[in-house]
This record gives C-alpha cells, sequence and structure tokens, in this order.
C-alpha cells in the first residue's frame, strides 16, 4: 500500500521546454479578440475563435507572413536582433519575473520566455541553425510554437524586472513586444487589449465614452470635489488657450478607488489656481496599443500633441498612468514629435523648469505636486491620513520605464504620518508587478494574476504583518483596478489608493469647510493620533 | 538531524516534487521569503503543521498554516487533487523516517487532508467570486458607454 501511494506521488512528466505543447485553461488565459475589432481597426484575419479550440484558423500562408515580419523587424530594430544574439544563457534573470516566481513554470523565465522565440531565430536567420536544426539550439516553426507563443507572451506584462539584473540588458519585456507584433499579423490578439485599442481609435478613451459622457463624469467629479470642501471647484473642459493640458487615464473618471484620486487633482487645481483644462479628445492617457504593436501604439498616442496643438497650451501635465508613463518616456518623442509648438514646461507656481521634460514638454503630476510642497505652496494636514497606515507599490512603468521613484514617496511623507516601506528587493526597480499589466487585467484570466501577482501580494502581507498597513497607494490606473482584486485573495483588510487621493485629504484649502470625512467619505481619525506625532518607523 | 526535522525534510522535498521538472532545486534553496515566496510559503507553513500535528493541533496555527498553502496550490494549475495531495505526503516522510505511522497520527493526516479539501473548495469559490464581482463593475461602468457603435 504504501508503496503505492510512493508511486502515484511521482512529479508529473512535464516535458521540457522544446516541446511547444501548452495545454490552455478557462481562468488561465485571454480570450481572443473579437472579430470586430480587428476588423474596426482595419488588421488581419478577423474571425470567430478562441484559444481551447484546435483549429485556430490561421490564414494559409501564416508561417510565411510570420517569418517575413522577423525579417522585417531584425532589421527595423537593431534592438530585437541585439537580443537575439547576445544572450549567454547565464540565467541571471531566470527567478527574477514574477509569473515564474507565482506560477513555478519554467517557461516563465524570461529567458526561457525570450527562446520561446529565439529558438525560431536561430532555426531560420543564423546560418548554423539553417544547417543544424535543433542541433543548434533551432526549433521548427508550427501551428503548436504559436499557440505557445500566445499563452507565453500573454502572462508576461512587459514589466522589465528581468533587464534590471541583465548583465548585457536584454530587455524579455521587448521581445514579448516583437512576440505580439508578430501574432498580431495573423489575427492572434487577445480581446482585453484590441477592445480597448478599438473604443480609443473611436472615441477616445478604452471604454468609449462619448464627449457627452466624459462632461458628465469631470463634472459630477467636480461637483462631489465642491461638496467635499464647500467651495466652488470648476473642471475646465476642452478651453482653448489655457495654460496647460491635463491628460489621465480614463479609469480616473469612471472607476473607484481611481476616481478619489481624480477627486484630489481637482481639489489641488482649484487650489493653487492652475490655469488649465481637460480635453474630451484626449480623454486617455493609457494606450493599449502599446500591448500589441508599435503601430497602434503610435495611432493612439499621437492625440495628446495633436489636442495639445489644437487647444493651444503651452505644455502638458499627465495624471496617475502607468504605461502612458513608459510610452511618454521611450516612443512619444520619436514617434509623434517634435513637439515644438509646445514650451518647455515651468511651474507657474514655483519657477521651476522642468528639464526633464525638455523635448516631451510633459510633465508627471508627482514631480509637479512635489516641486509644490518642496517649495513650500501646499499648506497640508497629514492627520487628516492618520486612518491610513500607507505603503506603496512602485508601478513598473512609472518605476522602471521612466525611473520615478523618489517623488511619489516624498509627497507621501509629506501627506502622511505613518507610512511604511515593502521590504527593498521588491520596491523601487525591483518592484514586483501587479501581475495584470499589459493587457492581461481581465477576469477570465484571473488564475494567472493572481499567480504573477503573489510576489507582490507577499511584500503586502508582510507588511501588513509588521506594522498594520491598510493602504497600499499606487500611481498607475491598471494597478488600482487590478490589486483591489489581488488583495482581497491574498491580504484582506488591505485597500488599494492613489497618491493624489491621499493629497486631496490632507489639503488644507483657502476657505473650506471643515473636513469631516476623507474622500471616500469614511470619518476621519484625526484624533486617534497626537497632533505632532511622532512619524512612524519608515523602513520595514 | 533529530526524527521530526528529518520528516520535515521530506515533506518537504515530496511537496516541492510536485512542481514540474528543475523546480526543486530553486523552491527549495532560496531561502530569501521575497525572492522565492512559494518556496518560503511551503516551508514555513508546513513546518506549522508538522509541529501541530505531533503537538496539540491548535486550530489557531492549524487553519491559517493550511489556507496560506492551499490557497496558493489553489491558483498554481493543479488538479483539485494534486492541490491538496501533499497532506498525504506527510504519511510517506513519517514512514521512510520512522518505519511506521502512528495510528493517531495517521487520524490527524486524514483529518488535515479533510480540511484541505475544504479549503481548496472555498478558495474556487472565492475565485469565482472575485471574477463575477469584476465582471459586475466592468458592467457598470459599461453603462457609461452610450450607444453601441454600428
Ligand atoms: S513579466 Fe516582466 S519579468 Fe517577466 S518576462 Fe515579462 S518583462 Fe520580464
Ligand atoms: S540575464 Fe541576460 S544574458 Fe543572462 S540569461 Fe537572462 S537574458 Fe540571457
Amino acid at each position: 500500500m504504501q508503496e503505492k501511494l510512493i508511486q502515484i506521488e511521482q512529479e508529473p512528466p512535464r516535458g521540457d521546454w522544446r516541446d511547444p505543447h501548452v495545454e490552455f485553461h478557462k481562468g488561465a488565459m485571454c480570450y481572443s479578440a473579437a472579430a470586430k475589432n480587428l476588423t474596426y481597426l482595419g488588421l488581419p484575419n478577423p474571425r470567430t475563435w478562441q484559444p481551447t479550440d484546435s483549429n485556430w484558423k490561421l490564414p494559409p500562408d501564416w508561417k510565411k507572413i510570420i517569418l517575413a515580419g522577423m525579417k522585417e523587424r531584425l532589421k527595423k530594430y537593431r534592438s530585437f536582433r541585439l537580443f537575439m544574439d547576445i544572450c549567454v544563457r547565464c540565467g541571471a534573470c531566470a527567478d527574477k519575473c514574477q509569473f515564474y516566481l507565482g506560477s513555478a513554470d519554467p517557461k516563465n523565465m524570461p529567458v526561457a520566455r525570450a527562446e520561446l522565440m529565439r529558438s525560431i531565430y536561430r532555426r531560420y536567420f543564423t546560418l548554423t541553425g539553417r544547417i543544424f536544426g535543433s542541433l543548434a539550439g533551432g526549433r521548427e516553426l508550427t501551428e503548436d510554437v504559436i499557440k505557445e507563443w500566445y499563452s507565453y507572451y500573454y502572462q508576461c506584462t512587459e514589466c522589465r524586472r528581468c533587464s534590471v539584473y541583465c548583465p548585457y540588458g536584454i530587455d524579455t519585456a521587448e521581445i514579448t513586444m516583437m512576440g505580439r507584433e508578430l501574432l498580431t499579423l495573423i489575427g492572434c490578439n487577445i480581446n482585453w487589449v484590441m477592445e480597448p485599442v478599438a473604443n480609443c481609435y473611436r472615441t477616445g478613451n478604452h471604454l468609449g465614452i462619448q464627449p457627452h459622457g466624459f462632461k458628465d463624469s469631470i463634472d459630477f467629479a467636480a461637483n462631489e470635489a465642491s461638496e467635499i470642501t464647500g467651495l466652488k471647484i470648476e473642471a475646465p473642459i476642452n478651453r482653448k488657450g489655457a495654460e496647460v493640458l491635463f491628460v489621465m487615464p480614463s479609469a480616473d473618471y469612471f472607476a473607484t478607488p481611481h476616481y478619489y484620486t481624480l477627486l484630489g487633482y481637482l481639489m489641488l487645481f482649484h487650489q493653487i489656481g492652475l490655469d488649465y483644462t481637460v480635453s474630451a479628445y484626449a480623454s486617455e492617457g493609457g494606450n493599449f496599443g502599446f500591448f500589441a504593436s508599435h503601430e497602434l501604439m503610435k495611432r493612439l498616442n499621437a492625440k495628446i500633441y495633436d489636442e495639445a496643438k489644437r487647444l493651444g497650451v503651452k505644455w502638458i501635465l499627465g495624471g496617475e498612468c502607468g504605461h502612458m508613463w513608459r510610452v511618454l518616456h521611450q516612443y512619444m518623442d520619436t514617434m509623434n514629435g517634435p513637439a515644438d509648438f509646445l514650451e518647455v514646461p515651468v511651474s507657474p507656481f514655483t519657477g521651476t523648469v522642468f528639464e526633464n521634460a525638455r523635448s516631451t514638454k510633459m510633465v508627471h503630476i508627482c514631480e509637479f505636486t512635489a516641486d509644490l510642497i518642496h517649495h513650500g505652496k501646499l499648506k497640508l494636514d497629514p492627520s487628516r491620513n492618520d486612518h491610513w497606515r500607507v505603503t506603496y507599490h512602485d508601478s513598473c512603468n512609472p518605476a522602471r520605464g521612466m525611473g520615478l521613484l523618489e517623488e511619489p514617496r516624498y509627497i507621501l511623507h509629506q501627506v502622511s504620518r505613518r507610512f511604511h516601506e515593502m521590504p527593498e528587493n521588491t520596491i523601487r526597480e525591483q518592484t514586483f508587478c501587479c501581475g495584470s499589466g499589459a493587457g492581461l487585467g481581465t477576469d477570465e484570466n484571473l488564475e494567472v494574476r493572481l499567480r504573477g501577482g503573489f510576489p507582490r501580494a507577499n511584500a503586502v502581507r508582510y507588511v501588513k504583518q509588521k506594522h498594520g498597513v491598510n493602504l497600499l497607494t499606487c500611481i498607475c490606473a491598471i494597478d488600482k483596478a487590478t490589486l483591489p482584486t489581488l488583495l482581497e485573495y491574498w491580504v484582506p483588510g488591505v485597500e488599494v489608493g492613489g497618491v493624489h487621493e491621499l493629497v486631496g485629504n490632507a489639503l488644507v484649502m483657502t476657505g473650506e469647510k471643515e473636513r469631516t470625512t476623507d474622500l471616500r467619505g469614511e470619518p476621519l481619525a484625526s484624533a486617534a493620533l497626537p497632533a505632532s506625532g511622532e512619524m512612524e518607523a519608515v523602513h520595514a | 538531524m533529530s526524527a521530526e526535522q528529518a520528516i520535515l525534510q521530506r515533506w518537504i522535498e515530496r511537496t516541492l516534487k510536485s512542481y514540474p521538472d528543475g523546480m526543486a532545486g530553486f523552491l527549495g534553496e532560496e531561502r530569501d521569503p521575497f525572492r522565492n515566496p512559494v518556496g518560503h510559503t511551503l516551508r514555513e507553513n508546513l513546518t506549522t503543521l508538522l509541529q501541530e500535528l505531533m503537538g496539540t493541533m491548535d486550530q489557531k496555527r492549524v487553519a491559517p498554516a493550511l489556507d496560506a498553502l492551499v490557497r496558493m496550490r489553489a491558483v498554481q494549475n493543479f488538479s483539485p487533487a494534486e492541490a491538496v495531495r501533499f497532506v498525504f505526503g506527510l504519511r510517506q516522510a513519517v514512514f521512510e523516517v520512522s518505519g511506521a505511522v502512528p495510528d493517531s497520527l495517521a487520524t490527524r493526516i486524514d483529518e488535515l487532508a479533510l480540511m484541505a479539501f475544504d479549503q481548496y473548495m472555498s478558495c474556487r469559490e472565492q475565485i469565482f467570486e472575485l471574477r463575477a464581482k469584476e465582471i459586475r463593475r466592468r458592467a457598470q461602468y459599461a453603462a457609461f458607454e452610450e450607444g453601441e457603435e454600428p
């Protein structure tokens, strides 16, 4: 009996990575893009299919298309060819991906994820591979390889955590991007990316909210901010000649907890008297095009400069969005610039010249607010956030994608008295991804998200147990949309909020009525701590 | 190494073997709890469970340890049986070290296995509820979307 049980317990034969066969499980995969969305965008091979089907209805010449697409991109993007050539398989990146750490699936090692593509490159684009095939690490391009790409390039959030550790600077995120571009050529997309892209192309934002819906939402928020403060707060829309165009992710005006961050922005802008406007056309900072192809990213991104030009503003201010900043920082200038019709951004209140934005002309709200605080332009009462014990999740794109590490922390220290960092190897450049970025944040994919988000949640649990942390702040709309589900599963009792939500709570506004609740309508707990209470330990 | 330590070691090794080829090394060796959350969760909670199984079965310690293990395995692409099989691995570990499994311990292991099934079911239900909640939220947002495009 004992012997038999031991037999049963043998490890299941999961084979080696060269075998491209993958099983798709419901609950742990993304649905295919609906034909209407591909048609709307003029993309190839719109059809009805799902990854669980055995026949994916690929175009008859799919293999030719993929190889031609690879050839073209190897020529066009030097980094792609370099990344295909130079990996020495040292393994430094292997255990750095949160999907690998959470799923314990070896194909989720960044080096393996890249190898799925590299083996095809070797087989078809190197001399030794063409002659020696699998002996030279090459693999045949088969339909199974396409299915494998779909599975694993949609289990990567393009977060770049792995690239931080690679001695050669190989960025597996860029290999994933190439994988997704190639899949786009034969119509193998996911709906959670293509629907927002189609909507955005049509109405300017991911949800397809039309201009009057946009205006209603913004007016509603302005009214609510007015009620909370007893002031008359307005939010100008499409106002020509404003100094600043403010662009935010659309979730800020239709989703919670993002919405409280929007209230925070509006209160801040009112208090300092910023001459600004929002736009119903550039009503989306996010750019899901980035998750499919360079071409779609460029199409969607163009509206920001177009609208800045039309409205005649001097510079652009951007809200708490993740990949908007990655697109801006890495691509916008070369893709849709130069924005020579704009001026180098200068804060009208402090005179600070944002040199870092000299070419893009676009400033991050955290840079802007940190500068205001640094120059003593804001009166803040951090005790209004005493009901929160706060930690900060570095959203991958602002942190790794553009190096925005200190500003949000500087603000949080000024607006809250109970701030606790998560462990050093889980924050800043080493931050763990939420596991739901780059288009993976859909409900049908929840199990993959819970696996990928486990390392992040594990660090949150640590500060919850050690310091009683009950609020995870972040500056990304995808984080705010998906981390609540993640935390409900892994660390119940920790809420998610934005940095400017806490700014809105703490901001002492001229002529405001006494605040008894925070922006969520929760009673303030100011009495709980002494007025000049000591700051709690800052590091975990 | 005490018998209990030897049993724990074997129990951990058996549980690690349920992960794909080549994973046991990393999961078993990397001791930083943040660099290796899966390995850390396994080690920490199997240790607690063994202490309790050999001790007083304090529910305040057993329930959270079992929850941490099952909660993780409930999302890791295991079948329901594979997800909770680790509990029975203890029986083999004890047998290998001591040559026999005392009846009282065998009963406790069975009890623990039943608790693990319950916990597995409740985690899976929670996943479905969380999915449903996201779908509902999405439907609410979609109410903003006035008038579908032709
Ligand atoms: S998810 Fe992040 S760490 Fe993992 S392979 Fe992709 S870019 Fe690298
Ligand atoms: S760290 Fe860089 S060189 Fe080393 S295996 Fe990973 S991608 Fe290759």
